[in-house]
């Protein structure tokens, strides 16, 4: 693909002072970078402070969102939505002071679990910007503790559903309202905490937004703020136009996990039309299992596929996405979801298999830039009563979902344990001692996976194996996630018939070694010293693997992320296992034999 | 005490602070060499020596004490140049080190062509050890003793030079860590062993593990520089203490230092706010930020209440460290730092530099690039003939034409305009790093004062100061030295950790009391042993608290006391308070919790007479200045005449309203339209700036 060009996208003498608007720039990242940090410093639950499953943005008086920042794309991509809808839900009914509060998908959310929220920064008696915060609760009400619930026919088995309310009235706290909230959790107290630190949030953000409008004027920060979306905008057309037009076809499964239906295909068409790019998705209809995605939530999926793909340079905000058209097809999909549909999986999956979809389309269309995909998340949300303290706990694992990353084209391997796609590393599986502290539980094991990447010329990362065991109590562990039957999307030559070692798996081990593999997503039971096992899957490869340098991939066997069967076998590699070398002869023989087979 | 020199090697110069009986400071610069950073040295205590007119041997007979500091631990780490590192883990946990808590970093989500950080010790030296402590400190499982003899097998045959060893929960049993560190230290006794119990008894094991792998790493590396400075000071004739800066801002000796390489990591830097607090004592301030600006970077620093602010637990060229250390934060804004423009057209300066070599494009050695300096020179503020006391030549011309090609043309602006871009620009980058050590911390940036040190931070500082509201700037005559200076006046300082965690309605007052004990005690021996006598020791106690439920805590220093049950309520208050500053609410109903236990002991140096101040101020027409030349500031748009001072000539009290330039050797003070500056002792100006509170 063609690199953007330099200067054409730059407007000379335009209607902002290049060096203020630099300088506003600089000054609105800052203003998130302090969001967030005050969501991870005073958050409370772990999934939240170890974890990073949060997200912060700021938009504008539309609004529209100036910053995409550090955070979760899968969060942003339906923020982008889910403001606008809290935004007119409220329409003039908004004052100073105000801070709103939502989760629900019909809205705009994208599961029950997020919670989100809205706060206007008044100016002048305007509204200039809005402060938002997204944060995934420990536990969102429901029959399941974490309110992953494989059972749920309906979303109203899912958990507590919050349309736009309003929290805080003109700066009075409704405490009321707040305790109702808590009150349907099961980690009342946690979470209690986290919501203030969610208010932190938003007000720190605002707190620097005024000093700048103080500082700026109000018109001349607007007009940056506007220009800002302009340039993101100009430049995701100048990406476009570099592409070839054309209309590409292409599709991914979503796992049966559980729920007895099938697997289910996700399709994708994408137009390239000069500068802009329309997606049309088709998706079979929305099924009785929490794998449905409502229309918020299936945008960012495509977003990141889409900036998977095209890699855009900063800055990164909405007016990327304004050359972009998404077409979710008729309502009551799995990707266009409609109540009553269960749908709390969505945010990992069908998402992932969205992104897959739409990047996988684009890597066939233009080979030469293509990326490969990430694994997917299979992992655990574990709940019980702490023998220590009697109180009642619920955890999700984000430790489990610390997948491997694709490889990059001509470029690198793919990062080990980095975690979702939907994050692109931006989601941590904190500390293992913090683990021990925190809940009843013991790490027997938190290691890289041998040979879970995906073989190419470019490598992809490993996953890592994660052995728990409940200490002391009886565990309650939800089971979900998908990625257990598909391994990453590997291109050009990259991946494995091999995929055994590749693919997500969870395990328990009884008591007496008994070992059963969990197929279905399901909620369990461990005894106190019962253990279960994950191995979250590995990114995807790409380019043929045979012709990945021998000494790069003696240096994998070396590191066991490559094992020295797997490098005979997938690279065509021979390592003498005495003296841990190459050996070229075998090498070249097994290489050359590789080729005529082809 | 006749002597005391600091040495200060930095990336481009070294800097030498020679300080006499009677607290007068002289500054002396010498051009680093980094291939061998001791024959600068040598070469600086020549100038020196010659500068007193006397022998170099007979120069260091007069020194009492000479302090360093260093950046050849950063160096070996940044250039990943350590030494080849194993390291024993509990089985099970052999990839944290590479898992790195499963987080990339942030400022790079979109980069998808950033590659993962370079594995200190591979997998290859890991070496699982069947071994397991629980978090109560009980014994799992015991100690495989022959995991340990086939790594030392593995080590010795690869020829591991560090070894570390981090185990989970050590801190609450370190047997196991213990009975490792026997047997290393006698089946591999030149090793150089980092146990983590040793180094960083405190939770969370990657934080740990990273800590005790970067220690590992560059121990050697820094155990041959100690050796080879010490040896050089020896020959010349030098036979009295030689001290180190760590990264906490305070000295230590060589030896303390070999076996904590990682508080070496920012020895330079972490010198720069014991200097600040020295300067700002006129003003009675103890509420200081410190920006010093040089080459590449700058570096920004908070004193809150006399006290350096630390951090713990954060990154360092990719690399967890867990050691308090002085919370400087170092952003790619310096005199070298290029400005370009980004295919979206905005304006962008650093993080790259031009470097010492080539430099900006007014030095004339060939900078092709418009850099911070070239801006300050086409507006005026910098000599268009030369800087460093004429020692440096200037090329207006040269600054003029790349700032014109690479900026002015591109954004379609005036070449003055377009130096004003590059200026504020990185103005900007200096506020967002002055706002990361105050506000990000819960500090309010307009009730400090801002000391300007490195050559070039007279120019932004009154600018910055203006945009902070801060009401005063203070720039030393040594500001290019501030951190050699610094050097100079530090106290040796060491901090000990414990952990301890307990909620407050819990806690038992005399486990704590004893906890604190058992610190001090060390913090005494240790410092007592490097000669310090007991009137000469002061002590700082704080605590890591947090609230119950909460992950992440926050340093609350405490007062040196007995520790009773009022208290501990004490604790508590002092707790909120800290949590609201930070985060803009606090939870009275709540329970605090305590975490970690810290102690600080300081090792008093002679205290430094401070220059009294001077005479109240002269009118400023009684001064004739040096010269006028045109400087363009925001506020008229355009060029005027600006009177120009040389700082030589200014006596003591001398005031004078800006807009106007001083002219020292070794800096330029820009005070900017609505500020004026006064030399408030004979070693120091004050900008103070009007309007601000």
């Amino acid at each position: 693909m063609k690199e953007a060009p330099l200067t054409s996208s730059i407007d000379p003498g335009g209607h902002v002072d290049p060096i203020t608007l630099a300088v506003v720039r600089g000054a609105f990242e800052t203003a998130q970078r302090e969001m967030t940090l005050t969501m991870q410093r005073t958050g409370r639950s772990s999934v939240l402070t170890i974890s990073r499953d949060f997200s912060n943005a700021i938009f504008n008086g539309t609004p529209e969102m100036l910053v995409q920042g550090q955070d979760l794309p899968i969060h942003l991509g339906s923020l982008i939505l889910a403001t606008k809808s809290v935004a007119e839900y409220f329409a003039d009914d908004v004052r100073p002071g105000d801070v709103f509060f939502h989760n629900d998908p019909a809205y705009d959310g994208s599961h029950i679990a997020d919670w989100c929220m809205y706060k206007p920064v008044y100016f002048d008696d305007d509204i200039v910007f809005w402060t938002v915060s997204k944060g995934h609760m420990a536990d969102a009400g429901g029959p399941v503790p974490g309110s992953y619930n494989p059972d749920a026919r309906e979303i109203y088995a899912e958990g507590l559903r919050i349309p736009p309310i309003r929290i805080v009235d003109e700066g009075r706290e409704r405490s009321d309202i707040l305790n109702m909230l808590v009150t349907n959790t099961r980690t009342r107290r946690n979470q209690a905490g986290d919501l203030r630190a969610q208010q932190g949030a938003v007000n720190v953000g605002e707190r620097y937004l005024r000093t700048i409008l103080e500082k700026y004027g109000k018109e001349e920060v607007k007009a940056c703020a506007s220009e800002l979306l302009d340039l993101a905008e100009r430049q995701m057309r100048s990406r476009l136009t570099s592409l070839p037009d054309g209309t590409y076809s292409g599709g991914r499964m979503v796992e049966d996990i559980g729920h007895g239906l099938g697997d289910k295909e996700i399709k994708v068409r994408i137009t390239v039309d000069g500068a802009r790019l329309r997606v049309c998705l088709e998706a079979p209809p929305q099924i009785p299992f929490y794998t449905n995605s409502y229309r918020a939530n299936t945008t960012s999926g495509v977003y990141l596929g889409l900036v998977m793909f095209l890699r855009p340079d900063p800055p990164y905000n909405e007016g990327m996405y304004r050359p972009i058209e998404i077409d979710y097809g008729p309502p009551g999909t799995m990707v266009n979801a409609r109540e009553p549909a269960p749908h709390v999986a969505c945010t990992t999956c069908p998402s992932e298999t969205i992104t897959d979809a739409v990047r996988d389309t684009l890597n066939t269309a233009y080979p030469s830039h293509a990326v490969a995909g990430w694994g997917h998340c299979s992992a655990v949300n574990v709940s019980g009563i702490d023998p220590r303290d009697g109180q009642e706990y619920v955890h999700m694992m984000v430790s489990c979902l610390m997948c491997g990353a694709g490889a990059v084209g001509g470029a690198m391997d793919g990062w080990h344990a980095i975690g979702p796609q939907a994050g692109l590393g931006g989601a941590t599986c904190g500390d293992m001692e913090l683990l021990e502290y925190h809940y009843p539980l013991l790490v027997k094991r938190y290691t890289l996976t041998t040979d879970s990447g995906n073989p190419g010329e470019w490598r992809g990362g490993c996953g890592v194996t994660h052995e728990v065991e409940a200490i002391g109590h009886k565990m309650t562990a939800v089971v979900w996630g998908e990625g257990r039957k598909y391994p990453a999307s590997s291109v050009l030559g990259g991946g494995s018939e091999q995929i055994e070692r590749r693919v997500g798996r969870v395990e328990v081990v009884r008591h007496e070694s008994k070992v059963e593999t969990i197929g279905a997503n399901t909620v369990l039971t461990l005894a106190p010293g019962e253990v279960f096992i994950t191995r979250s899957a590995g990114g995807g490869g790409v380019g043929d693997p045979f012709r990945r340098d021998p000494q790069k991939v003696l240096g994998d066997v070396l590191d066991c992320h490559v094992s020295i069967q797997a490098a005979r076998a997938e690279y065509g590699v021979a390592i003498d296992p005495e003296t841990m070398t190459v050996c070229v002869d075998q090498t070249n023989a097994l290489r050359v034999a590789c080729e005529k087979r082809i | 005490m006749t002597y005391r020199l600091g040495i200060d090697t930095g990336g481009t110069f070294t800097d030498l602070i020679l300080m006499d009986r009677d607290g007068r400071v002289e500054l002396f610069k010498t051009p680093s060499t980094p291939h061998d950073p001791p024959e600068a040295i040598r070469h600086g205590i020549d100038l020196v020596s010659r500068s007193l007119g006397i022998e170099t041997s007979e120069f260091l007979g007069e020194c009492d004490l000479i302090i360093h500091g260093t950046t050849v631990a950063l160096n070996a780490l940044i250039q990943l140049k350590g030494a080849k590192t194993g390291l024993f883990c509990t089985r099970g946990h052999e990839d944290s080190l590479e898992i790195r808590l499963g987080h990339k970093e942030d400022g790079h989500r979109y980069d998808f062509l950033f590659e993962p950080a370079v594995m200190l010790v591979p997998r290859r030296h890991r070496v699982p050890v069947s071994e397991r402590v629980t978090s109560d400190g009980s014994i799992r499982t015991p100690l495989d003793e022959d995991d340990i003899y086939r790594g030392i097998e593995l080590f010795k045959r690869d020829g591991v030079e560090a070894v570390g060893v981090c185990f989970l929960w050590s801190f609450r049993n370190p047997d196991h860590e213990r009975r490792v560190g026997e047997i290393l230290s006698r089946e591999m006794p030149d090793a150089n062993v980092t146990l983590s119990v040793d180094l960083l008894p405190q939770i969370r094991e990657y934080t740990r593990v990273s800590t005790v792998a970067v220690n590992a790493f560059i121990g050697p590396i820094l155990t041959r520089y100690i050796d080879s400075i010490e040896s050089l000071l020896r020959d010349l004739g030098y036979s009295n203490p030689i001290r180190y800066v760590q990264s906490n801002g305070g000295l230590t000796s060589g030896r303390v230092l070999a076996v904590k390489a990682v508080a070496a990591l920012n020895s330079g830097p972490a010198a720069g706010p014991s200097a600040s607090l020295f300067f700002s004592s006129s003003l009675g301030k103890s509420e200081i930020l410190t920006l010093d600006v040089g080459g590449t970077s700058s570096d920004i620093s908070l004193i809150h209440d006399g006290r350096v602010d630390l951090v713990k637990d954060v990154d360092i060229a990719r690399y967890r460290i867990g050691l308090p250390l002085v919370n400087v934060v170092s952003i790619g804004a310096g005199g070298g730092s290029i400005a370009w423009i980004d295919p979206q057209g905005i304006l962008h300066v650093g993080p790259q530099s031009a470097e010492a070599i080539p430099g900006p494009a007014c030095y004339g050695l060939g900078g092709k690039q418009a850099t911070v300096t070239d801006s300050l020179v086409v507006l005026g503020y910098l000599s268009q003939e030369s800087l460093l006391g004429g020692e440096l030549p200037i090329s207006s011309e040269a600054a003029q034409a790349v700032v014109r090609e690479r900026i002015g043309r591109r954004l379609n602006l005036s070449d003055a305009r377009a130096a004003l871009g590059i200026f504020s620009v990185v103005n900007a980058n200096m506020v967002s790093g002055i706002r990361a050590v105050s506000v990000e911390r819960g500090y309010d940036p307009r009730d400090f004062v801002l000391v300007a040190g490195g050559g070039a931070a007279a120019a932004h500082a009154g600018r910055l100061a203006q945009e902070l509201g801060i009401h005063r700037v203070l720039v030393p005559k040594v500001a290019s030295g501030l951190c050699a200076f610094g050097e100079v006046i530090a106290d040796v300082k060491h901090s000990y950790l414990a952990s301890y965690t307990s909620s407050l309605p819990l806690l038992d007052p005399d486990h704590l009391n004893r906890l604190f004990g058992e610190l001090e005690d060390q913090g005494r021996r240790d410092l007592a042993e490097e000669g310090f006598s007991s009137d000469e020791i002061v002590i700082e106690r704080s605590v890591d608290m947090k609230y119950v439920d909460q992950v992440h805590e926050c340093s609350v220093p405490i007062p040196v006391f007995q520790i009773d049950r009022d208290r501990v309520a004490r604790l508590a208050d002092a707790f909120h308070t800290r949590h609201e500053a930070l985060y803009t609410y606090c939870e009275r109903d709540n329970t605090p919790e305590l975490i970690n236990v810290e102690v600080t002991v300081y090792g008093r140096s002679p205290r430094v007479a401070i220059p009294s101040e001077g005479a109240p101020a002269a009118e400023c027409c009684h001064m004739m200045p040096a010269q006028e030349r045109e400087a363009y500031f925001a506020e008229y748009g355009e060029y005027r005449k600006t009177r120009v001072f040389d700082g030589l000539k200014l006596r003591q009290g001398h005031w004078i309203e800006g807009p106007a330039i001083i002219e020292e050797p070794t800096t330029t003070i820009v005070a900017f339209p609505s500020s004026s500056i006064k030399l408030l002792r004979s070693d120091l100006y004050v900008i103070e700036i009007e309007g601000a509170r």
